[in-house]
């Protein structure tokens, strides 16, 4: 098998993500986390945590009482995930598929909340409508949707300062860890367009991560198609 | 340049729908990983064509070891034609698949779960035109991996070039110009030799040693007899410093040449597999042939049965294994263990080689 030491050894590493993703927030991604739980779970509410990675989100819904389920598309990621200690109350659940795979596995309006966090960032422009669209059909009437992702600043000579103000912590995390995370271009834009109701900045961390809250139109017929 | 530079690097390509030339509704649908290298290669092998081009998510990470590692299965596929959109724009759904990939990416669920009907490519982009020609045919001798000339002179760049740079460092450090351009020259010419040898003698297992100090021991010499020639300062520190990089060369590329080859086994994998036909369950299918990119298995016409022809090509890759819908082929350990297909399908290569990252379905 024709295995490139070098590429091997930088590809991304789910091992090192957890520590990779603290170190370029400065531990505040565990904020957000807890902050997407505490709006997103309730004692036996159903969960859809979407591109789930190493499962922080997922467990700490589990922790408010809730029966999730974590979706990714890395086997790696979801390896170390399921390695976790399952929380003493609620449950998860973790499935390898793709964003675009979800409505092969659960039925519409199987949910009464679905979670996103730091994963529309990581897909295609495709995918990530895709995604919403399909997460739509899988939330029951006036279901939430919880996400939470790096965002940039408007403005093209903000945006540069910040990447430059940015570049030795991304740099240092990279090298150590291999893990980077992109940002999504207008979170609220791009909920709104898959067709959710009540979409609102719920709350900022930092200036770089953003969380996003919207609800599926109540009634069924809902349809965002 | 940029490119070889970049070789080693995992880079990605935006992922989706990528037009080359001017398709249309009955253009053929290409499926291809994105590895930014990958890409540009695919769009020079088909320039003056019209196809659809689905970039999927392999972690910018060529094709094959995308696949063998885990991170290029049929689930990125499928996303991709999901979400490309790419059902609106063509009338047929024939999509390739590139045949590299088949350790990772199941072709029939990919079938399973868009409709569509996956088949195999070439091994290399290159002969892609070639198989366009015969309207999606891939000929036998296209489906097994080449090592050529610009693939052999590729790897010794990608390994030299960073040795001859710190080799003739470290020579400039402890001697002087003359030291430094003999060690880097001397690096160079062990990588070079090495890389002409691939396939012609033996380069995996404890027989790479034999290989690596006859052609490590040449190098030195020929430096040693050059360097007496030219300068009349050679003294015996400059001899063990060409010892020293020599030794380090041949040290270094021991440590996974063939698995830099698409010939060998990763010589960092523990465990040695034989891939193993069970007859009677074979219903000539004949996917496990398509997918072989040694040439191991062919298909018997007469008893409607596939066959191993050439066991000692196996380089474990595991992909006819994978695609097999009978379950009839499987490997077996040198203890004699048996390992199952579904096994197979759910773990991946981690970095030595082993099969140890579980993947679920």
């Amino acid at each position: 098998m024709s295995s490139y030491v070098l590429m091997k050894i930088l590809e991304s590493s789910p091992e090192r993500y957890d520590r990779g993703i603290r170190m370029l927030n400065g531990g505040k991604v565990d904020a957000v986390y807890e902050a997407i739980a505490d709006i997103a779970a309730r004692p036996g509410g159903r969960v859809l945590d979407i591109g789930c990675g190493t499962g922080n989100v997922s467990i700490a819904c589990a922790q408010r009482g809730a029966e999730v389920t974590g979706v990714d598309i890395d086997a790696g990621m979801l390896e170390v995930a399921r390695s976790k200690p399952p929380p003493p109350i609620g449950s998860v659940e973790f499935v390898q598929a793709a964003a675009a795979e979800l409505e092969d596995h659960f039925a519409p309006e199987s949910f009464d909340s679905v979670v996103s966090c730091l994963a529309l960032s990581e897909m295609s422009p495709d995918e990530r409508s895709y995604a919403l669209r399909a997460a739509h059909r899988l939330l029951r009437p006036d279901g939430r949707l919880v996400i939470a992702d790096e965002v940039l600043p408007a403005g093209r000579f903000r945006r540069l300062a910040h990447r430059l103000a940015r570049f030795p912590s991304v740099t240092i995390t990279w090298l150590l860890t291999q893990t980077t995370t992109r940002a999504v271009p207008d979170p609220v834009e791009l909920v709104m367009a898959a067709g959710y109701q009540h979409v609102e900045m719920a709350e900022r961390f930092g200036r770089t991560l953003m969380m996003v809250s919207a609800r599926r139109p109540p009634g069924p017929g809902g349809s965002n198609a | 340049m940029r490119d070889l530079l970049l070789r080693l690097f995992p880079h990605r390509h935006p992922t989706g729908l990528v037009e080359i030339g001017a398709p249309g509704r009955e253009s053929p649908v290409i499926v291809t990983g994105n590895y930014t290298l990958t890409v540009r290669r695919m769009k020079r092998a088909l320039r003056g064509r019209d196809v659809h081009l689905l970039v999927a998510d392999s972690g910018g990470i060529n094709v094959w070891c995308a696949a063998g590692g885990g991170h290029f299965t049929h689930h990125d596929v499928v996303s991709v034609i999901r979400t490309s959109g790419i059902s609106d724009l063509v009338d047929h759904r024939r999509v390739m698949l590139p045949q590299l990939g088949a350790t990772g990416i199941e072709r029939r669920y990919v079938a399973d779960k868009t409709g569509w009907d996956p088949h195999w490519g070439p091994a290399h982009l290159e002969d892609l035109p070639h198989v366009l020609d015969r309207a999606g045919r891939v000929p036998v001798a296209d489906r097994k991996v080449r090592f050529g000339l610009r693939d052999r002179a590729e790897m010794i760049t990608v390994w030299a070039l960073p040795m001859a740079l710190i080799g003739g460092g470290i020579g400039l450090a402890f001697g002087g110009p003359a030291q430094a351009a003999a060690v880097a020259l001397t690096m160079v010419a062990i990588t070079c030799a090495v890389f002409a040898l691939v396939g012609r003698v033996p380069l995996s297992g404890p027989g790479r040693f034999v290989t690596l100090g006859v052609v490590a021991s040449v190098a030195v010499g020929g430096a040693w007899v050059a360097m007496e020639a030219v300068t009349t300062t050679f003294s015996s520190r400059d001899a063990v410093l060409l010892g020293v990089a020599a030794t380090a060369t041949a040290g270094l590329l021991a440590v996974d040449l063939p698995g830099t080859t698409p010939w060998y086994p990763s010589a960092m994998a523990k465990d040695a597999f034989t891939v193993e036909l069970l007859s009677e369950s074979c219903t000539g299918a004949a996917d496990c042939v398509t997918v072989c990119p040694r040439g191991v298995l062919r298909m018997n016409g007469v008893i409607r049965k596939v066959e191993i022809v050439d066991p000692d090509s196996c380089i474990q890759c595991g992909a006819c294994i994978v695609q097999c819908p009978e379950n009839a082929l499987r490997f077996r350990r040198a203890d004699g263990r048996v390992v199952e297909p579904e096994t197979i399908r759910t773990t991946r290569l981690n970095l030595l080689g082993s099969r140890t990252i579980e993947v679920s379905h």
